[in-house]
Parts: structure tokens; sequence; C-alpha cells
């Protein structure tokens, strides 16, 4: 047999898992010199293959775990491994298409509350390790002359994600991480209410905050490049809530604070914004 | 051959002893990571790994390499891989005698070959490309098996030797690997380490499996067993000063009873030196 096939053969098997199936690949094997049972032995590749991979999505899915149970959180693995086989030589990226896996398969996309804690949660592990910058602090903004203030923009840390989730999904993460878990974390309820959240990286560690609707449409806003005086004018006819210029102008100063900004400039008229934020 | 100076006694970094590492700066002569546990555009890994490679020598040994695998050389991967090398200057970088996947798919394991003059002629031509490419000469390791293929036509030293002498390569000898696929196979794990080319060992990795008595599976979740400990003995006689460390990678221990097995490979070898001292005079 050619190298090439017999790896087909071999891969084909590990994926599928033991069975009938394994016979051919079963007579290319020699005899264990200690018994061992020739199914045994390729088990322990067929085994250790799905352990690895599931060990994988319970790293970085501890929220959902929480939420859908062992038992749901090890089916949708099992759908997810089997359906979605890892094609990135880094084991890192094997759990990011997660999210999208359960929003595209039947089984999963009709909960609402499993499909948020996943989104969250890869956005926490994205935040961990996305380039290096350097955060600003408030004296940066000491720079500009105060007719340019209005024309102000800001860049955000490449960290920073932000989610609209179902409501109750920051809580149900935070009570699973916790070193005092109780026995089972509350799923939140599916339904007509969201939360907004930020993710991002600050000193090294993901850290994340809930947003209250008038700071997300406004960090939206900014993140997108929006002006910050553009942003009081149309944060003016936001349906979330009228933002005062002393509100954004306390959440502007939240954001130096927190380490999202980055860069600060003087917003020329024919500049573009840009970006959106992800969704649930 | 010219190999690179010996590092002494080094340990496998792994983010559970960053804190310790830095606080407490242990008696370790150089730390090993995990190629892929770095390959990223930021953060806290990379952070910790720069800290410590100011203060140490640093070897970088990958496990998706799959030099063996008939899937064409992954470039993305090895763009990567060298641009960590740029960054941290390894004293080598080293991956393993074994394939990943095929058809794009990576099943994350070190899977095993049969030993045939095909698999030979293709490991040596990609090792060379890869060397080519990283312009740095590749160190290869022996990996831990738990099937063997009636295909094979050659045993796994005859393999090893004959792939390192014609792509020209270094090794890197896991004595423990050695030990677990000789119990899984039925040969003399003293024959192989005898048979390969010592003179192009830079490497040894020590490391802990699980016994489960028809077979042994590689697993770096317990301290190095006495048989291991045996076998490393003669491959420190057979391959000189070459440069060895601890692999350990589940069932954390305190990092103190990891230093105890770095301690157990001074004493070994300062015994092996004594007597070399003794039996010259």
């Amino acid at each position: 047999m050619k190298l090439a096939d017999f790896q087909s053969l071999f891969q084909q098997r590990v994926l599928a898992g033991s069975g009938e199936a394994d016979k051919p690949l079963l007579k290319k094997l020699r005899p264990s010199p200690r018994g061992a049972a020739p199914e045994t032995l390729l088990d322990v590749y067929q085994t250790g293959y799905r352990i690895r991979l599931a060990d994988f999505v319970s790293q970085d899915h501890p929220g959902l775990r929480a939420i859908l149970g062992d038992e749901a959180f090890d089916a949708l693995v099992d759908d997810y491994i089997d359906q979605c086989p890892s094609r990135d030589p880094n084991a890192r990226w094997f759990t990011t298409g997660l999210p999208d896996f359960m929003r595209e398969n039947a089984r999963w996309r009709d909960d609402a509350a499993a499909v948020s804690m996943a989104l969250f949660e890869r956005a926490m592990v994205d935040a961990f390790d996305t380039a290096d910058e350097t955060p600003l602090t408030v004296q940066a903004l000491a720079g500009f002359a105060p007719d340019d203030w209005a024309r102000l923009a800001f860049e955000f840390d490449p960290s920073l994600t932000l989610l609209e989730l179902v409501a109750g999904t920051i809580e149900a993460y935070g009570a699973a991480i916790s070193e005092e878990t109780p026995a089972n974390v509350d799923k939140p309820a599916a339904g007509e209410h969201i939360e907004y959240a930020a993710v991002w990286r600050v000193d090294d560690e993901s850290a994340y905050r809930q947003l209250e609707p008038d700071e997300y449409v406004a960090l939206s806003e900014a993140r997108a490049g929006h002006a910050f005086g553009d942003i009081c004018q149309m944060a003016a006819f936001q349906q979330a809530g009228e933002i005062a210029p002393e509100r954004l102008a306390q959440s502007l100063s939240s954001w130096f604070e927190d380490g999202m900004i980055i860069g600060v400039r003087v917003r020329e008229d024919d500049d573009q914004a840009s970006n959106t934020p992800s969704s649930a | 051959m010219e190999k690179p100076p010996p590092l002494g006694y080094g340990l496998g970094l792994r983010p559970i002893y960053y804190e310790e590492i830095l606080s407490s700066r242990p008696p370790i002569d150089w730390f090993e990571i995990i190629s892929e546990n770095y390959m990223l555009a930021g953060g806290r890994p990379l952070a910790m790994l720069d800290r410590i490679r100011a203060d140490y020598p640093v070897v970088m040994h990958g496990v998706s390499m799959s030099l063996a695998s008939t899937d064409p050389l992954n470039f993305d991967y090895l763009r990567q891989l060298k641009a960590l090398a740029e960054r941290i200057q390894p004293a080598w970088v080293s991956d393993h005698v074994a394939w990943t996947g095929v058809h794009g798919v990576t099943l994350h394991d070190l899977l095993p070959i049969p030993y045939t003059r095909e698999s030979l002629a293709h490991i040596v031509e990609r090792i060379q490309r890869v060397q080519d490419f990283l312009k740095r000469r590749l160190v290869v390791e022996n990996a831990s098996t738990y099937v063997s293929f009636v295909d094979s036509e050659m045993s796994e030293h005859e393999f090893v030797r004959e792939m390192a002498e014609r792509a020209d390569c270094l090794l890197l000898l896991d004595v423990n690997n050695v030990f677990v696929s000789s119990f899984n196979h039925g040969f003399d794990p003293v024959a192989f380490i005898d048979g390969v080319p010592a003179d192009r060992v830079v490497q040894f990795h020590m490391a802990g499996h699980t016994n489960n008595e028809t077979h042994r599976v590689d697993t770096h979740d317990q301290p190095v067993c006495d048989e291991v400990w045996a076998l490393y003995e003669h491959a420190r006689r057979r391959c000189g000063d070459v440069s060895a460390m601890i692999e350990r990678d589940d069932n954390y221990p305190p990092l103190a009873e990891l230093l105890d097995e770095l301690q157990n490979m001074r004493d070994i070898d300062a015994r092996i030196s004594k007597e070399r001292a003794l039996s010259a005079a």
C-alpha cells in the first residue's frame, strides 16, 4: 500500500472511531508481543483523538458546559468534532468555529442562550492572544486643542469585541468560572431581553464588562471611527435613550481607564468610518 | 558533525510554572517551548516567553510540522514558525518522525508510519525542504507508537539513522518514547539507542508514561519510571554531553518535583563522569 493510501485509510478510521470498518486497517497491523488486541491499540489513536479535541472545547467554553449540563455539552462537542474536523495545524484555532457551527446547525441554532454563551466565550479566547498594543491614558487628550474635540476619533485595542447577548449570559459566565461555582448554573432564558458586553484584554488577561445600552451604542460608533461630536449628535436620536454629552464624556473616560483606547486623532471630513459590532 | 553546544538540564515550559520561574529563578539551565503555543499575534504567552527568554536559552519544539504526511508542506505554518524563531532566537528547532493528518485535516496527534523505503525517501525530502526554508538544521524526534505495520521494511532505529544521515538533520532522542515503543512492539530499547547515530543527537527528552499492562501510552503525566532512568544512563554513556530535559504535560506536580528529576539526571551524569575519570587515571 502506498504511503498516501495508508494515511488516508488510517485517518479515516481515526475520524470515524472504532468499528467494523476498521478491519482493512487492522490487517495491516503487526500482532502485539504483549497480547494486546489490535483493536485496543488502534483505539489509542481513535479515542485519544476525540478526548484531545473535546478537551480543547472544554477549556475554552466553561460557561457553555455550565449552562448546557455535561450531557448536552458532550453531545454538542461530539457533533462539532464529527462535522468540523480541525484544519489548522495550531490547536488554538479548533474551537473558533463553534459558535458559527451552532448557529448553522439545526440541532443547536434555536438554543439562543447557548449560542450567546459560545459567542461570548469565543471573544474571551480571542482577546487573550490578539496583537499587542499600548493603551493610552486620558492624558492623551491634553495634546489636542479644545476646538478639535468634536472631531476627535479613537482607535481601539484590536482585542475589543462588542457583543449583543441573551440577557443573563454574562452573569452565568461569571458563575461558571467562579471558584465557588454552584452545582448548577442557571441557563439564561432566551427571549426579548438582551444585554450588551465589551470583551477586551487588559494587563495580559481577557476582561469583560456589561455595557448599558447607551454606552454600547456610543462605543460601537466610536469604534466605527465616528468623531466624538458626531456621536453626541447621533446619540441624541438613539432610541436606546439619549446620551447627554456629559454621559458620553464619562464613557470616554472609562474607555481610557479600561485600557481600550490605543489611538486618538482629529478626524478629517473625508475620513471613512468602519467596523460593526458582533451580535448573538 | 557540527552540533550546537549542550545547554545542560532543561524543562518543558508550561504556563502553570510561569510565575514561579520568574519569581524564584529555579536552577534550570534552559527551557523548551511547544512552538505552536507561542505562534500567536500577542498576549500573555508571548509576553511571558520574552521575559523568560531574556534570562534563559530556549529551544523550540513543534508538534504540527507533519514531516511524514503526504499532504503538501504547510508553508503558512512554516512561515509562522520561522517568524517565532526570528523573535526568540532558539538554540534549535525540533519536530517529530510523524504525520498529523492528510487532505487538509489535522488530528492533533503524532501518527505512526510504516518504516518503508517510500516513507524514508518522503520524509528525507521534506526535512531537507524545511531545513532550506528555515535556513537551519532541523532536530527530529522519535515518536511513541502503539501500532506497527506489516508493510515495514526496516526497524525504527534503522529508519531514524538513515533519515538523519540522508537528510543531514540532527536528532532529539526521546528516551521515554524509545522505552514505550520498545515495550509496545517488542524490540530491544538498548539496541535502538545503540543504532541511532550518536554524533547527531543534540537533545534527550525524559517523561513519564501510563502502563496499561498490555501496552504503554506516552502521557507525560507521571514521574519518569525506573526503567526509563536506566535507559537514560545508557543513552548518556553512548551520546555523551547532550542537553537533557523533563517533559510534563498533565497532572502537574509542584515545580520542586520536576527539579528533583533534573537533579537525578545531574547525579547520573556526575557518576558517569566520575567513573570515566577513574578509568582514565
